[in-house]
């Protein structure tokens, strides 16, 4: 029994470490003095003190942020209501809408790209920031809706029933009793479609406009006119960020579970 | 409580993301690839004009047609793009006119590339780089030498050379190689460039539009044909490598601004390319891009290490462009290309 | 409102309801229209109805386009399936502690850019580079391998980039998985392989198919690893719709393309539905 459980942690370890290989790799480089990246010019931090200085670097990576978190947020507010309102409810079309819906996960981004750009241009919506939220909203309303829904089916319906015997509105039940319990799921939905949205390059490029620099695309346009180390530097800010996140996350919510507990007692 | 605070979290997030479009300052919203301009040179703008530059990007010439048809030629007010594209646009009727009266230096520019096919008249564009393409090899790796196209043929390259992703620049040197132009309207001509194309294929290791002095630099393969600022990079970074101008002829493009049918802001625009077109902004812009220079006054202003890389010689004044041509030659040159690139595995 | 006798739950669906029809179905339909209008010169449609760009589709360049592109996504599919299954299984049996570890672990390279993840691998791959460098120094090769833009780097680069999804897939059903059975079949004397297969497997088969999905379809579109990895030499059905819509300006062609792989695509999930008997592709993440 021992050995055999040893043999999967190392089964784990070493796919693990596989995956992160390539990504050390651009770590590593990025302390790369040399500018062409297949030559090993000495150790430098050059290319972050670049980093720090291009300013549309920093630009597109506001708008990348504002983006994740609008269009995050709308399909959190389009999925969750859906996958509440399809469960309480039995119409034929729901079932062909909640398909449909998942369509835009499902094939190339590169045809969802394609026919954004035309019916925007149809439909005489300017492209830029609100363009942008509409087409990523697209693509995350399916992560945000399969995840509520797993989570309602799963969901205990007696505490809804006891809150409605007791006179609470359906609003108020809503609010009260069915949210707090979804909670968990719209975040790891989110997580998700935050991820999604933030490495989204091919959909954005043909709906962004002028003034909205991504940093996906920025990523994207500067590896077609040559790999610079600044790009890896670029690279190991995001990882350190997304790691400062998670640990920062991960501490706050335990802090508020200490609390919410002392509470309790 | 919580959950007001995530309500007011969210509209916090929205009405950030509309501040920035509230502000009332001058813009000029720029479009070309990522990387064309040194970071003082569109600095230096807006100090002395109090315009603020958007610098937006696209990957391939044939998507910012695609934006500027989808908007009509608005949103953008400076555009730089390969010749053939701006023909197109200006065909469309997605470029204005250039407001000579404004760009006091328009005589700076190099008459050699001027009044061409895109632009006979030189009324819509400024000329911002000139690109022609080369081979460069590694003389250790290579035990021939080569002096044209037709080497790149040649067996004992097999697997070891990288090409350019472009598909008239590559059927046009198999043209070139049997002797024709690349702008052939001949079908049955085309093809027998494309026949030859497949012959090419056994010593292709790969395609690609970027990065291809890396690929030579680090030894994955020992000759590639490449754009001008490749070769430039290439050299500098290894200058025992060797620049081939090929004898069968060579093709030159040219990167040039012009400004969109409605562009928000053309008097900006037409102050922009005014700005780039002064000798010492353009010298400087030409030693971050390494390009060839397309500005005669800045050709002095280049410093020594680049002068020779960057000012194109005296002696190479022949040179052809690609131009479009018709639908049905385009297809089929379209065609040989996907064939081509089956072929190569 | 609430006078009405209708069920106000109703006015929860609107949102979805609208945004769907508005930006999947409609966008949807808009491009079915145009893959039957004829190329303009330049970028765009004539209003001309034609049917040659279907029948283009099936000249023999692009049907084995497509065949070539089916077997890319197959073999890296099944790659996935024989390396992601393991990994979700071994997850789900982890404590709860580690089982949110490794989870992390997954996720935190989702938020780097997957571009230079692929850039990633070029350091590895490419002739003395890291790869070279170790099995030089082990004496293992004595020359570089030249692994870079051969068809095995790009099978590498998708495995690397949609191994999670399968490893999610299978992990969310295995959890799911009541482990009362298997232990009610060991008890009735099967042996811990036949246990595995007979009821394990089984069981876990919706989440592995729903990853198969996951893997398989973006594995026909995602040109940008052909590109990188593979020098652009091994042409996926992502990278001639990208070619057309770029480099050939033929919009048109390009929509039939992806007219027909979303056809292919649609048939291969109700194939899915078919023999699962789900609505809904198990535990997606």
């Amino acid at each position: 029994m021992k050995k055999k459980k040893k043999g999967s942690y190392i089964y784990l370890g070493i796919l693990l470490f596989l995956m992160y290989l390539p990504i050390f790799c651009t770590v590593f480089y990025s302390f790369n003095e040399s500018k062409i990246s297949s030559v090993w010019g000495g150790f430098s931090l050059k290319w972050y003190k670049e980093l720090f200085e291009d300013r549309e670097i920093r630009e597109a990576l506001l708008h990348s942020v504002i983006l994740a978190l609008s269009s995050g947020s709308l399909a959190a507010v389009i999925g969750t209501l859906g996958a509440f309102g399809m469960s309480k409810t039995t119409y034929k079309w729901n079932e062909v809408i909640s398909y449909l819906s998942t369509i835009p996960i499902m094939i190339p981004e590169i045809i969802l790209g394609m026919v954004f750009l035309g019916v925007f241009s149809f439909l005489g919506i300017p492209l830029g920031m609100g363009a942008l939220i509409i087409a990523h909203t697209t693509f995350c309303v399916p992560y945000l809706f399969v995840m509520v829904q797993s989570r309602l089916i799963g969901m205990d319906k007696s505490l809804e029933e006891a809150a409605r015997d007791l006179g609470a509105s359906r609003i108020r039940t809503f609010f009260d009793i069915i949210l707090p319990d979804l909670i968990p799921a719209i975040l790891s939905g989110l997580l998700l479609a935050f991820a999604m949205s933030f490495d989204d390059v091919v959909i954005s490029v043909f709906v962004t406009g002028p003034r909205t620099n991504l940093l996906p695309v920025k990523i994207y346009t500067k590896l077609k006119t040559g790999v610079t180390p600044e790009i890896n530097a670029l690279a190991t800010i995001l990882l350190l960020a997304t790691i400062l996140c998670i640990f920062l996350s991960d501490y706050l919510g335990r802090k508020r579970n200490s609390r919410t507990t002392e509470k309790n007692f | 409580m919580n959950r007001k605070r995530i309500l007011g979290g969210v509209i916090g997030i929205f009405a950030l993301a509309f501040v920035g479009c509230g502000k009332k300052q001058e813009e000029l919203n720029l479009f070309t690839w990522d990387g064309m301009f040194p970071q003082e040179v569109l600095e230096g703008f807006e100090q002395e004009t109090g315009i603020k530059i958007n610098y937006s990007n696209f990957n391939y010439d044939e998507d910012m047609l695609a934006k500027l048809e989808e908007t009509k030629g608005g949103d953008y007010d400076v555009v730089l793009a390969d010749d053939y594209i701006i023909e197109l646009a200006i065909e469309e009727g997605l470029v204005q006119k250039l407001d000579k009266e404004s760009l006091s230096n328009f005589g700076n520019i190099n008459p050699l590339y001027q009044g061409q096919f895109y632009d006979l008249t030189d009324e819509y564009t400024v000329p911002y780089g000139v690109g022609i393409p080369l081979i460069v090899y590694d003389p250790k790796k290579v035990d021939f030498e080569i002096k044209g196209y037709e080497d790149l043929w040649n067996e004992k390259l097999k697997k070891n050379v990288a090409v350019i992703g472009s598909h008239r620049v590559m059927n046009g040197i198999a043209l070139k190689t049997l002797g024709e132009s690349f702008n052939v309207e001949n079908l049955d001509t085309i093809q027998k460039a494309g026949n030859k194309m497949l012959e090419l294929a056994p010593n292709i290791r790969l395609i690609s539009d970027s990065n291809t002095q890396d690929y030579i630099l680090s030894g994955e393969v020992s000759a590639a044909f490449m754009y001008t600022s490749q070769v430039n990079q290439a050299l500098t970074a290894n200058p025992e490598l060797k620049a081939v101008y090929p004898e069968e002829g060579l093709g030159f493009g040219i990167i040039a601004g012009f400004i969109p049918s409605n562009a928000p802001n053309s008097k900006g625009a037409n102050a922009f390319l005014n700005y780039l077109l002064r000798p010492e902004v353009s010298a400087k812009c030409v030693e971050f891009i390494q390009y060839y220079s397309a500005n005669k006054a800045a050709d002095n202003l280049i410093s020594e290490e680049f002068k020779s890389m960057l000012v194109l010689p005296e002696s190479i004044t022949e040179g052809e462009m690609i131009q479009n041509v018709s639908a049905q030659a385009e297809e089929l040159h379209g065609r040989i290309w996907e064939e081509f690139k089956k072929a190569c595995e | 409102m609430k006078k009405k006798k209708s069920n106000p739950v109703v006015w929860t669906l609107f949102p979805m309801y609208i945004f769907t029809i508005a930006f999947v179905v409609f966008p949807l339909l808009y491009m079915i229209c145009i893959s039957f209008l004829g190329r303009s010169d330049t970028w765009g449609v004539i209003p001309e109805v034609t049917f040659e760009h279907y029948k283009k589709i099936a000249e023999p360049l692009y049907r084995e386009t497509f065949l070539e592109s089916f077997q890319v996504a197959f073999l890296s599919t099944g790659m996935i399936a024989l390396i992601g299954y393991p990994f979700g299984y071994f997850m789900a049996r982890l404590s709860e502690v580690w089982k949110k570890r490794v989870l992390l672990l997954l996720m935190i390279p989702f938020w780097t850019s997957s571009l230079i993840r692929m850039y990633g691998w070029i350091i590895i791959f490419r002739s003395n580079g890291v790869l070279d460098q170790i099995l030089m120094g082990l004496r293992i090769t004595k020359e570089p391998l030249k692994l870079l833009y051969t068809y095995p780097a790009v099978i590498v680069g998708m495995v690397y980039a949609l191994l999670p999804f399968m490893i999610l897939s299978v992990y969310s059903s295995v959890e799911k998985m009541d482990w009362n059975l298997v232990e009610a079949s060991r008890d009735l004397g099967a042996s811990r392989v036949r246990a595995f297969f007979t009821i394990t497997f089984k069981l876990t088969l919706p989440g592995l198919l729903s990853g198969v999905i996951l893997t398989f379809i973006p594995s026909m579109g995602l040109f940008f690893i052909a590109d990188i990895l593979g020098g652009n030499k091994i042409l996926l059905v992502g990278s001639i719709i990208q070619e057309q819509l770029t480099k050939g300006r033929n919009l048109p062609f390009a929509a039939a393309l992806s007219v027909v792989l979303m056809v292919l695509t649609s048939m291969l999930i109700g194939f899915y539905r078919k023999i699962t008997h789900t609505k809904e592709l198990e535990g997606m993440f």
